[in-house]
């Protein structure tokens, strides 16, 4: 029996991150996303029933190769709900009851077939687990709150023992250990990765000042980086920065738009800041697949674009002021589009601001005449470049500030953005438009010979939700447009369909009942229903001022 | 959407053509509606020319089918599609209607 994990309940957005989890540990056990789907489906439904009981449930998740037949053993924990067993056993090969201590348990079982090449090294395992473990928001949330209590604790003792002056140095000493701990330090990041790679350095000043970095994959297009800088040092600018780098990480995985990200992150951090605390921060999205960059600037320094023709450019917008400093604001966004071998270079002030034995300081220019010279053979190399240029410069002076770097240079994959093809249209909230909406769907689907059943399914994907957007998301008589962007690649077709309606989200509501006879039916919900088993991916976004529902259909799973 | 209506003995037969969505439900309901409560009270759909059917063409279906049960009258359907196939599985319907593969099959024993 190999252990993977643990899908813990209780939190908002449990359900989701279950059935995401067993999507994906599915999907890279068998390659067969149709299983996966369903069975993450089903999982979240008997889960969904178990998390409305008193108690929070959870599923541990493990797969068993000692029996006849390799397993994959979904362990389903918690009392209360009411669990349709027959719903599970027409899903899963094992459907029993055990006790785990003195809860009750659902056992689900899945005979598997483990796809060529999958097997089960050490290696994939590792992997698997990870799936499985990554944390929701509420999770990095209560870690956090543990890490403040161990440094609360600490903080105690300290200032019971010691004098003034060790004081202080334990103070700045754990500030910056805080500080430290919360970055990414190794490289390469991600080592499997051919399409993008990120370095970054964060070299603390003694007297610490607020720097950070952060890095991290959203989905398997989208790497969100960002660089901020505290204002103040010591225990509470470490602290603040933990608080907003988590904020930032826990809102990016379900909000792919750096405006909305900050704007979100602003009122949380500004809402009840007594110490008056701030933060600049330059954040970026990049699609690693077609090269699209979108970015916030706020109030952060502006970070430089080197083109692989050797040109560099300031990305020098600013969409907004530091973070903190006033709740309510809402933050703009810019972007651009990188080319292979285009590098995105972010720092902080500490860099520019860095003093020489006399007094002199560092300024931009000469970073730019670095940047400029740089033969960039790596972002390592880059990084590093202008790192030991600031540390030359400096000599023997003391380092006043933080310096940080990050740079990512994208490279994007074999074949790239070709052979995807892309169909924008932007319509009024008005019902006849639905059907130019599939006219122009059509004429797409025929001239890149889109499969019969796909072509159709998708017409039903318009019809259900642009109707839905159409009927309900305005409360006033005014003319609204509604965004619809197909794209279409070798391997799936992605739709995003935006509206500025109110906030809605149409996949929150429960599965209507399918199993009931004909007298007893109710209509409501069904054309979402229809929608979340015909696609293979659903989600929806609040953005800022819109409504996003993203739509994948693998192109594989038909005909 | 065309809309085609025969008769064959004592069932009338309707052909639908095209879509069944948000924007042609109200037109197949209302024609729908003429024939269940005019007609003989035997009706078979036959989706052999029917590109695609929504949520909205699922809920004339079953409006359809709960005014000729109330007339002790009787719906059959006829020569679905792949997706429409799919659409009725996943939404319960091929399980609270009578499906048939083809039109003859429909007839049989109607």
């Amino acid at each position: 029996m190999i252990e993977l994990g643990t899908i813990t309940g209780g939190a908002e957005g449990a359900v989701r991150d279950a059935r995401r989890k067993v999507h994906a540990a599915l999907e890279r056990l068998t390659a067969d996303d149709m299983l996966a789907s369903r069975i993450a489906s089903v999982t979240s439904q008997i889960f969904r029933a178990i998390e409305r009981g008193a108690n929070p449930g959870r599923i541990i998740v493990r797969f068993d190769e000692a029996g006849a037949q390799p397993t994959f053993v979904l362990d389903l924990i918690g009392v209360g709900g009411e669990v349709d067993e027959a719903t599970a056993a027409s899903f899963f090969d094992q459907v029993v009851w055990v006790r785990v201590g003195d809860v009750p348990c659902l056992r689900l079982g899945l005979y598997i077939h483990i796809a060529p090449g999958l097997e089960l090294t050490e290696r994939r395992v590792a992997e698997l687990r990870g799936v499985i473990e990554q944390k929701g928001r509420d999770a990095l949330m209560q870690e956090l709150t543990l890490k403040n209590r161990e440094l609360q604790d600490s903080f105690d003792n300290l200032r019971r023992t010691t004098t003034a002056k060790e004081r202080m140095e334990s103070e700045l000493n754990i500030g910056r250990d805080i500080q430290m701990s919360m970055l990414p330090l190794e490289f390469p990041a991600f080592p499997h990765r051919t399409d993008f790679t990120v370095f970054a350095t964060l070299e603390p000043a003694r007297e610490v000042g607020g720097d950070f970095y952060d890095f991290f994959l959203l989905d398997e297009d989208r790497f969100c980086f960002c660089v901020g800088d505290v204002s103040g040092k010591g225990v509470p600018a470490a602290l603040f920065m933990a608080v907003t780098k988590t904020l930032i990480k826990s809102r990016a995985t379900n909000d792919f738009s750096p405006a909305s990200i900050l704007t979100h992150v602003n009122d949380e951090i500004s809402t009840n800041n007594d110490s008056a605390m701030f933060v600049t921060l330059w954040l970026g999205i990049l699609d690693v697949t077609s090269g699209a960059l979108e970015y916030t600037n706020a109030g952060h320094n502006p970070p430089y674009l080197l083109r692989h023709t050797g040109e560099v450019v300031r990305l020098d917008e600013r969409h907004g002021p530091v973070l903190g400093a006033v709740d309510g604001l809402v933050y703009s966004e810019g972007s651009g589009q990188l080319e292979r071998g285009d590098v995105v270079f972010v720092y902080t002030d500490g860099v520019t601001e860095a003093m020489d034995p006399d007094g002199q300081l560092y300024e931009e220019d000469r970073l730019v005449e670095v940047l400029r010279a740089s033969d960039i053979d790596s972002v390592e190399s880059l990084v590093r470049a202008s790192t030991d240029d600031v540390w030359r410069f400096q000599a023997d002076a003391e380092q006043a500030d933080d310096v940080t770097v990050l740079a990512v240079e994208f490279s994007g994959r074999p074949g790239g953005s070709e052979g995807v093809h892309i169909l924008e249209l932007s319509v009024a909230n008005r019902l006849e438009e639905i059907d130019s909406v599939n006219e122009s769907f059509e004429a797409f689907a025929a001239e890149h010979g889109l499969p019969e059943k796909v072509r159709r399914s998708m017409k039903l994907v318009f019809d259900d939700l642009l109707n839905n957007v159409i009927s309900y998301a305005y409360e006033d008589e005014e003319e609204h447009r509604i965004g619809v962007r197909v794209e279409l690649s070798s391997d799936r077709v992605a739709v995003r369909i935006s509206d500025d309606g109110h906030p809605f989200n149409p996949f929150g509501r429960n599965a209507p009942d399918t199993a009931l006879a004909l007298g007893a039916r109710e209509i409501g919900g069904l054309g979402i229903h229809l929608v979340q088993n015909l696609m293979d991916e659903v989600s929806y976004t609040r953005r800022t001022d819109e409504n996003v529902v993203l739509l994948v259909k693998y192109l594989s799973n038909s005909e | 959407m065309n809309i085609s209506v025969s008769v064959n003995g004592d069932v009338t037969v309707v052909g639908f053509e095209g879509n069944l969505d948000t924007n042609t439900a109200p037109e197949a309901e209302a024609r729908l509606d003429e024939l269940a409560s005019g007609g003989g009270g035997k009706i078979l759909i036959d989706f052999a020319d029917l590109d695609y059917i929504s949520s909205a063409g699922l809920r004339v279906l079953l409006a359809t089918a709960k005014k000729l049960r109330g007339a002790g009258g009787n719906l059959r359907l006829c020569s679905l599609n792949e997706m429409v196939s799919e659409v009725f599985e996943i939404s319960g319907f091929s399980t609270i209607f009578a499906v048939f593969p083809t039109e003859a099959e429909a007839l049989e024993g109607f």
